[in-house]
């Protein structure tokens, strides 16, 4: 994260032409259909559109969980196969929809990527535990005993051990209670602001994009139908379609 | 020692007959597959018993090494048509089993607790062969069903830029370990509930049961190191699958 403060705020990650085909019993589908885009370091990004539309496909394409099929992703203006992929998955760090612990304590979650060797292992779990709004206590806890809103902030924590510079995140709050809810987005601007985190975030509530108030990526089908500032996009929408989505027409 | 020919087999026939007609009263309806099992296994053990005489005849270690060979060959199909969801199994199944027979038969014969003559080496490399073939086949089979039901653990492992082996690797000791299981758990109560074959064979045969002991100590150990080998080399080899070479889980 020191290196990132240093650089000036250009293109992080970019996109050209990224596409995706899968074989399905009907045959083949573009689940992701000529994407181009350019991520500014330090930008917050919210990719928005109806379910299906391929806002998690696009997101396993940018770490590499999964192989594009045309065109290209960079990252510090390199093609992404150019880094090891584990680094590389370090760097754009994805925290998953629905969250998986490993077997363990949270402490052990948190030092799953990382084994702890200097700092004392307490403080080291506090510090993460803090920083995304739990107690310290809760680090010697069996993770599995854990509600959802706790294992999904235990999830953030443990991608933020990476010391990521992009961390992709698959609808975080999806699981959460409003209040809870709102704890996370202004995580999200805290990681984002003082960290200097560059952020694409999933979701598909639009009222979470404008609370949020980043840049907002439609899409539709698995093609990018418009971007804009969230509230740009909610004043003038561009196509129908985003008109209907914001509107809460589409789910 | 009892003189053994065709008579007395014909006499234990009435056996078979007897199963038949019990099956039939007590209405299981497996008297045609008991009808087929005593034809098959008559011809097929007879046809063995000659080829093994004829083998055995010939006095020449190619002919040994031959028809260890052929019989790793028709054990890695048998493995293969188990293990159905693992592309190309036959070969993984072949070099596992051909690896796990070589290390300890050719340790056995390099120590000379073994020499290099039929009568020795296509008894043991059938033992051998056989348990290492069900081992190698459970081994894949089970890897790919927790694979494929464990993908959120796998693919968190990944994101947190883990590479395939670690990502894998719990459900790769899982997989070893019930492979081996069935051995370890003969290993435990050998003598006690059952007297294994090579034992009860010699004996029957006329040897000192002390001398039929130390050959099935020496029998079991070799199966345990055997089985050992394959599960090990058939899981890594099956996992490697898996995986695309960018670290993706593709099943
Ligand atoms: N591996 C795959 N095989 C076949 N279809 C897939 C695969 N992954 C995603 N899809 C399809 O691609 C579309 C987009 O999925 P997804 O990215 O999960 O959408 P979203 O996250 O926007 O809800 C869906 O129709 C989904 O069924
Ligand atoms: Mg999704």
């Amino acid at each position: 994260m020191e290196t990132s403060a240093a650089r000036s705020d250009g293109t992080v990650l970019s996109a050209d032409n990224l596409t995706r085909t899968v074989a399905t019993a009907s045959g083949d589908k573009r689940i992701i259909d000529s994407f181009s885009f350019r991520f500014d370091h330090r930008g917050l990004y919210t990719i928005v559109g109806p379910s299906g539309s391929g806002k998690t496909s696009l997101l396993r394409l940018f770490n590499r969980l999964d192989e594009k099929s045309g065109g290209e992703v960079r990252f510090h203006d390199r093609p992404i196969e150019q880094y090891p992929v584990t680094h590389l998955r370090r760097k754009i760090a994805l925290v998953f929809q629905v969250p998986y612990l490993f077997p363990g304590t949270v402490a052990e979650n948190l030092a799953y990527c990382c084994p702890v060797k200097t700092n004392p292992e307490e403080a080291f779990s506090s510090r993460y535990l803090h920083l995304v709004g739990l107690e310290p206590g809760l680090a010697g806890r069996d993770a599995a005993t854990l509600s959802v809103g706790q294992q999904q902030r235990v999830a953030l924590a443990r991608a933020l051990v990476l010391e990521p510079e992009i961390l992709l995140l698959d609808e975080p709050t999806s699981a959460l209670d409003p209040g809870a809810a709102k704890t996370i987005e202004d995580l999200i601007l805290k990681l984002n602001r003082s960290l200097g985190l560059t952020i694409i975030m999933v979701t598909h509530n639009f009222s979470q994009a404008l609370a949020l108030d980043g840049v907002s990526l439609v899409m539709v089908g698995g093609v990018m139908i418009e971007t804009g500032r969230s509230r740009e996009l909610m004043a003038r929408p561009g196509h129908d379609t985003t008109r209907r989505f914001i509107a809460g027409d589409l789910r | 020692m009892i003189d053994i020919g065709y008579t007395q087999v014909a006499v234990a026939v009435t056996l078979m007959v007897l199963a038949i007609v019990l099956s039939r009263w007590q209405r299981l309806g497996t008297e045609k597959e008991l009808a087929i099992g005593i034809f098959l296994s008559f011809i097929q053990l007879v046809a063995v018993g000659y080829v093994l005489e004829f083998i055995f005849g010939l006095e020449s270690v190619p002919a040994v090494l031959a028809a260890v060979t052929v019989m790793i060959i028709v054990a890695s199909f048998t493995a293969a048509r188990r293990a159905v969801h693992i592309p190309r199994a036959w070969l993984w199944s072949f070099l596992s089993i051909l690896t796990g027979s070589v290390v300890t038969l050719g340790l056995m014969l390099a120590v000379a607790v073994i020499t290099m003559k039929a009568q020795y080496v296509i008894p043991l490399a059938g033992m051998t062969i056989g348990n290492s073939m069900n081992c190698g086949a459970l081994v894949m089979e089970r890897l790919h069903s927790d694979i494929t039901s464990n993908r959120p653990a796998v693919e968190t492992a990944l994101a947190l830029g883990k590479n395939w082996r670690e990502a894998s690797h719990p459900f790769f000791v899982k997989a070893v370990k019930a492979g081996m299981m069935q051995m370890l758990n003969f290993l435990k109560v050998v003598g006690i509930v059952q007297l294994p074959g090579a034992m009860t064979g010699m004996i029957l045969a006329g040897a000192s049961p002390l001398k039929a002991v130390l050959i099935q100590v020496i029998v079991g150990y070799m199966i345990t190191a055997a089985v050992t080998v394959t599960g090990i080399m058939a899981a890594h080899l099956a996992i490697r699958r898996m995986f695309s070479p960018a670290d993706q889980l593709t099943i």
